[in-house]
């Protein structure tokens, strides 16, 4: 898509009478605004200049004092009179805390976030997120997370009240940033309570933060969530759950909506109560295949000779890719493997067989298969007549695979994720 | 009677220009709003929670390659190392004539895989499926040549198992982020934003090193320099404004990102499309707004994917020439969609835009060097308007160069080097002549290849990554 510059149609105007001052002064203009651009561009860059050359000396020279603006020594009035000096000792705060935070060095963050409380810092930033508006505020909100303050959470949580969807959505990702439960609970009395309408995966991401020391806390809000919230806790519940919520796991699979039987699914994978072949096996026959789908990734992920009947089962899933991950997972079982391909041999479908061998083949187990269940000697003869077999059948399973597709129909928006 | 003619002519003219002119100013100060807007939005974003996020749906990433033996390896180290939770790439080996197949066999440990391949979308045969063995996400899929990208990412889209699909050209360059970048419209409303697509910018000049972009540097040449002024005009001011009213109807070829289900619902690529990207895009409205549903194509102008433009003025023409064949061949066929209701403001804005705008330009521009002679051979040509209009557009144009030019500087800033941002403003002055009169006559050529069917391919002569430096 280019400009349609055009110039020859400059010279169209030929004839008498034509607007001749208009054109000369659209000219004038243009040429100012030529100027202008000019001066803007290299102005702009002249400044930037300027500004990083002073910054990265001030930051020279607060690293040089660093000791003693936490230790208190260097009076926090000394550098908060400069806003850039500010602006570069919160950053510095915010980076020390993250990396503290990610070592697990509690102490120190705490006595980086006591500076940030001491040197006044902290209140500034709760002041511009509850009286400023817009992108300021916005950006309030977000620093105010990264302070993960116990005190700023009311702040966040008002702002989630915020007309503007876009300060909504900051004070999900502040919330979710201080990675306290308080945070949590803040989300979910408004997401449940009060249908809190903010984008779906930003709150998740925000919740799962937060609720990862206390997913219980999840709990009673998922028994009182319908819909979309209750879609939404349950998702965050499946990254989460641990064995002692397996109550709850229950009630979620059997839940009228497959969104959330899906994340039962995810949580029996990730808690393994001992209820959770039971229910994967039940939740393997779903309708909804990525339901199933679901359910058999689970399975995979648990090291028990029980779930190979069961995956084998969904080898004849109608669904392909259901099929293709309980291959995937079946592939990589191991020392079984040889009973396994027997096994499916046994139940006689083709896309079992052909998804298996493909899965095996990608795992590398190959090899290993044809070593245990043919002789040594006639280990290559053996490899190429199953693989001949497979090759030959390959066709027809085309065939009928064409047949038995269904059209290809677009899956109402919202469903890609799953 | 031909003094009138000429007189029509050219009011039509004058009013087809000024009006071509004021769109763009348009364009460009709503690309400028869209532009700083989303500037604030990133600075409430942490992209490293969302590299780590376990919620992130995952991507498959699509790299069709035909003869790519030179950059194969590199290109598709750099797509492995791309920074997402979830990843699979699949590189499309299209009847590559030369050892493509081969590198990446040797490189990447390949082995043939009888994976089930359905081949819903249309393609050429498959050759045959391989897996790396040293690299888990990797799929390669072979295939006999299908003449046209559209076919491979056809072949790829068959292949692909993730929800979203990341079509890129194998010979190009995503920054590391890219991914991250480009979902977050997606990743912020799901349900509604079914398409992104990323900036694309000139490759040629920088350098690269591991598949991966070490420093950004002006190209040497002024054809190529010339380019990187349109890609920024096109993608920073066309594509910013379009997408801000959910009319954009181009996600270039060499990086967008799509919900498969729908590719797959339209039917995928066009096989015989010229444009390819254009056409897909184009049929995704079509059929989104038919089926009367609330979505977005989104464009996101932080995500770069840095390609290589052609450096000669033969494979620059014809690169052109397809585009302008490329932009008939779907505008024709979807002509039914102009002013019609159903089709919105697409409908509405979008493709009347297009057509007058896009595609009559070069007819209108050689009307008017027609008009010019033949006033002047008349004796009726006004000399001194004739040279104010001609300043005129000579001023008007550059200033929406160097607008586009701006918001480079303003936004992301990728030219670091004071001689580099002086050379490209430089450029700006010097673009009109002979550049557009050249670009006049390869539209025209991309007409007339049209209308006499010929749709062949032909290849662009390309340097490969190792000679990215060089600016050649």
């Amino acid at each position: 898509m280019g400009c349609v510059s055009n110039l020859p149609l400059m010279a169209v105007l030929i004839s008498p009478g034509t607007p001749g001052r208009f054109v000369l002064q659209a000219i004038a203009v243009t040429f100012v605004g030529i100027a202008l651009l000019l001066l803007f561009i290299l102005g702009r860059r002249g400044l930037r200049r300027r500004y990083f050359h002073r910054r990265d000396l001030r930051v020279f020279a607060l690293r040089k004092d660093w000791e003693g603006i936490l230790s208190g020594s260097v009076p926090p009035e000394s550098w908060r009179r400069h806003s850039l000096d500010s602006e570069i000792v919160e950053e510095m705060l915010f980076e020390g805390m993250e990396a503290a935070h990610a070592a697990g060095q509690w102490e120190e963050a705490v006595r980086l976030l006591n500076v940030l409380r001491t040197s006044g810092l902290l209140s500034t930033r709760m002041h511009e997120a509850s009286e400023y508006g817009g992108w300021r505020k916005r950006r309030a909100l977000v620093a105010l997370g990264r302070t993960r303050a116990p005190e700023v959470v009311p702040v966040l949580a008002g702002a989630l009240e915020d007309e503007d969807p876009e300060t909504r959505v900051a004070a999900v990702r502040g919330l979710g940033g201080t990675g306290l439960a308080a945070a949590a609970t803040e989300m979910m009395d408004r997401v449940v309570g009060r249908g809190l309408s903010t984008p779906g995966l930003t709150l998740q991401n925000s919740l799962l933060h937060c609720c990862q020391g206390r997913p219980e806390i999840l709990q009673p809000y998922l028994r009182q969530a319908q819909g979309g919230a209750r879609e939404m806790l349950s998702r965050v519940l499946g990254e989460l759950a641990t064995p002692d919520m397996e109550e709850d796991i229950l009630l979620l699979a059997a839940d009228p909506l497959p969104e959330v039987r899906a994340s039962a699914a995810r949580a029996l994978g990730v808690a393994r109560p001992v209820a959770a072949l039971e229910l994967l096996g039940e939740l393997v026959k779903d309708k909804e295949w990525f339901v199933r789908l679901r359910a058999v990734v689970a399975l995979g992920s648990i090291e028990d000779a029980r779930v190979i009947p069961i995956l084998i089962e969904s080898l004849c899933d109608e669904n392909r890719y259901v099929r293709l991950r309980a291959a995937g997972a079946l592939a990589h079982m191991g020392p079984r493997l040889e009973q396994i391909v027997e096994k499916v041999i046994e139940t006689r479908d083709r896309f079992a067989l052909h998804a298996i061998i493909s899965e095996i083949e990608r795992a590398g187990g190959i090899a290993h298969l044809f070593g245990a269940i043919s002789d040594p000697n006639r280990r290559e003869e053996a490899t190429a007549t199953l693989m001949q077999a497979l090759k030959a059948g390959q066709e027809q399973m085309r065939t009928a695979a064409r047949g038995e597709l269904r059209p290809v129909t677009a899956l109402k928006p919202g469903k890609a994720g799953s | 009677m031909l003094h009138r003619f000429i007189s029509i002519s050219n009011i039509t003219l004058f009013v087809y220009y000024l009006a071509s002119n004021l769109i763009y100013l348009a364009l460009l100060i709503i690309a400028l709003f869209a532009s700083l807007r989303h500037r604030r939005r990133l600075a409430s974003i942490r992209l490293e929670r969302m590299r780590t996020s376990p919620l992130a749906p995952p991507i498959t990433v699509l790299a069709p390659a035909h003869n790519e033996e030179k950059s194969i390896i590199e290109s598709a180290r750099g797509l492995l190392a791309l920074d997402y939770p979830e990843l699979e790439l699949i590189i499309i080996n299209d009847g590559s004539a030369d050892r493509t197949l081969e590198v990446l066999r040797e490189h990447f440990q390949l082995r043939p895989a009888d994976v089930l391949y359905l081949p819903e979308l249309h393609s050429a045969p498959v050759r045959g499926v391989y897996m790396s063995q040293n690299e888990p996400r990797l799929l390669v899929v072979d295939k006999e040549p299908g003449g046209n990208k559209a076919d491979a990412v056809n072949a790829g889209l068959n292949a692909a198992t993730k929800p979203y699909v990341c079509v890129v050209d194998a010979d190009s360059i995503l920054e590391r982020d890219s991914l991250l970048r480009i979902m977050v419209p997606i990743l912020a409303d799901p349900r509604r934003v079914v398409a992104a697509g990323g900036i694309v910018r000139v490759l040629n000049g920088s350098r690269v090193r591991d598949g991966q972009l070490t420093e950004v540097r002006l190209p040497k040449g002024w054809l190529e320099v010339l380019q990187v002024i349109e890609y920024l005009r096109a993608f920073l001011i066309g594509r910013e404004a379009w997408a801000a009213g959910n009319m954009l109807n181009i996600i270039s070829g060499a990086f967008g990102i799509f919900r498969r289900d729908l590719v797959r619902a339209v039917g995928g690529y066009r096989t015989n499309a010229i444009g390819e990207d254009f056409d897909l895009v184009t049929r995704m409205h079509r059929y989104l707004l038919e089926q009367k549903m609330d979505y977005r194509i989104s464009f996101v102008p932080d995500p770069v994917c840095w390609t290589e433009v052609p450096s000669d003025l033969r494979s620059l023409a014809r690169q052109r020439a397809r585009w302008h064949k490329g932009l008939l061949d779907v505008l024709w066929p979807n002509r039914d969609m102009l002013f019609r209701r159903t089709y919105g403001r697409l409908g509405s804005i979008g493709l009347p835009y297009m057509w007058i705008f896009e595609l009559l330009a070069p007819v209108v521009e050689l009307v008017g060097y027609t008009t010019i002679i033949l006033a002047a051979v008349l004796g009726v040509l006004s000399r001194e308007f004739f040279i104010q209009f001609l300043i005129y557009g000579y001023a008007f144009g550059t200033m929406i160069s160097i607008g586009a030019v701006m918001q480079e500087e303003i936004t992301y800033k990728r030219y670091n080097d004071w001689r580099d941002v002086i050379r490209l403003v430089l450029y700006c002055f010097f673009e009109h002549f002979p550049y557009r009169q050249m670009y006049l006559v390869w539209r025209l050529q991309g007409f007339w290849q049209y209308f006499r069917k010929d749709f062949v391919w032909r290849p662009m002569k390309r340097i490969g990554f190792h000679g990215a430096d060089t600016g050649k």
